[in-house]
């Protein structure tokens, strides 16, 4: 692996022969294969379109911006949502998030996600109640605190595994543990309640 | 507690999962995935293996969560065809650093479009100056003339007036004046 790449010179200086290229220079496909990744995250997160759009833009741009600083001890994609998530959360502290946040006029509607459903399900009515399970999900991470949403997005929508999601938000893993299952806990509740008035 | 009656979560020591273990199974990372063939069973899911309410509920939720990321995958995929692709921080960052340029440029042009108007308007203030100052020339001109003939008809009123008796040698020294010829003369003889 790296020991392919290192000559050693007969002053017994080792020098990396191949410079690695950093990925984020060939943008073109950086974009193309982690912009739709940021963009679900983001979407998820703020359920806010407009705001989700602008906030991809601005992930790329700082990675652009920030290219040389990228080091490669994560992946991209990992790299990627790191910054995206610093975006958000400055975004949601701004008192205009809140503001439209209260009016809900770029809201994502519940109702709209689950429309989305893959008609491979079995029969209309299972199909109903498989809507009615993602817009009941999509509703209870809404609810969740901003810390427990981003945690269990990373987890369930990004399938990040406990430790990059230590690593993305700063978090301890202990921390993100605990902020996870209390989120599951949440989710798992509504759950149950939308079985028994289903039943 | 019947599980079927709330929506709280049973402890286990009412003989269900707790929070954690839930939590844990349905986390699903590598360490908690049960793989009977490498590793004995945790409590957690030998409880699943007798207790069907559980492990029913267990499967139903982790099914939602799977179905959450596919729809929530496909959602935002129709709404990134609604919008323009990420412009691209190159061109961007150039833009940036041509700032500077598209000042300078601006800068230019307005001293483009400033100089022909202030030249255009010297131009007018020394065509302005120059009427001016024919005007005046001509109106200099034409006063020196008529001071000049004022000066003159003075002149000549004053050479054509007569001279008083008192001043009439002074006025002909030559003795042109036959009168006072004649007058010496005759006291002569």
């Amino acid at each position: 692996m790296a020991t392919e790449n290192i000559s050693t010179f007969p002053n017994g200086l080792a020098i990396d022969m191949e410079e690695r290229a950093n990925p984020l220079e060939d943008l073109d496909t950086v974009v193309a294969l982690y912009q739709p990744r940021v963009f679900r995250f983001l979407l998820a997160n703020l359920r806010d379109r407009d705001a989700a759009e602008t906030l991809t833009q601005e992930t790329f741009l700082r990675a652009w911006t920030a290219r040389d600083s990228f080091r490669e001890d994560c992946a991209v994609g990992t790299w990627l949502i790191r910054i995206a998530l610093n975006l958000a959360r400055d975004h949601t502290r701004t008192g205009r998030f809140r503001f439209w946040k209260n009016a809900a006029v770029h809201s994502v509607d519940a109702a709209d996600v689950a429309s989305f459903v893959p008609s491979s399900e079995v029969s209309s009515e299972s199909r109903l109640i498989a809507q009615q399970q993602v817009a009941a999900i999509w509703q209870t991470v809404a609810g969740l605190s901003q810390r427990q949403r981003t945690i269990f997005l990373l987890r369930f929508l990004e399938e990040m595994d406990i430790p990059e999601i230590a690593a993305t938000t700063g978090l301890p893993l202990g921390t993100v543990k605990s902020h996870l299952y209390r989120a599951l806990n949440v989710v798992r509740a509504h759950h149950l309640n939308q079985a028994k008035e289903q039943k | 507690m019947n599980i079927n009656q709330s929506p709280k979560i049973v402890p286990i020591s009412s003989g269900h999962l707790t929070e954690v273990q839930f939590g844990e199974l349905l986390d699903g990372t590598k360490d908690n995935v049960v793989n009977k063939t490498d590793r004995a069973l945790s409590p957690a899911e030998e409880h699943l293996l007798t207790c069907a309410q559980c492990a029913t509920e267990l499967a139903t939720l982790r099914e939602a969560l799977v179905l959450f990321r596919e729809v929530s995958t496909a959602y935002a995929e129709s709404e990134l065809r609604n919008i323009p692709r990420v412009e691209l921080p190159a061109r961007r960052a150039r833009m940036f650093t041509l700032r500077p340029a598209y000042f300078a440029a601006a800068a230019a042009l307005l001293l483009a479009s400033f100089i022909p108007i202030q030249m255009l308007h010297q131009r007018a203030q020394k065509a302005a100056q120059q009427a001016a100052s024919a005007t005046a020339a001509t109106n200099f001109e034409r006063y020196a003339s008529e001071s000049n003939e004022a000066l003159l008809d003075d002149v000549n009123n004053a050479a054509s007036a007569s001279v008083p008796d008192s001043m009439q040698a002074l006025a002909d020294p030559m003795g042109t004046n036959d009168l006072s010829v004649q007058k010496s003369n005759q006291r002569k003889d």
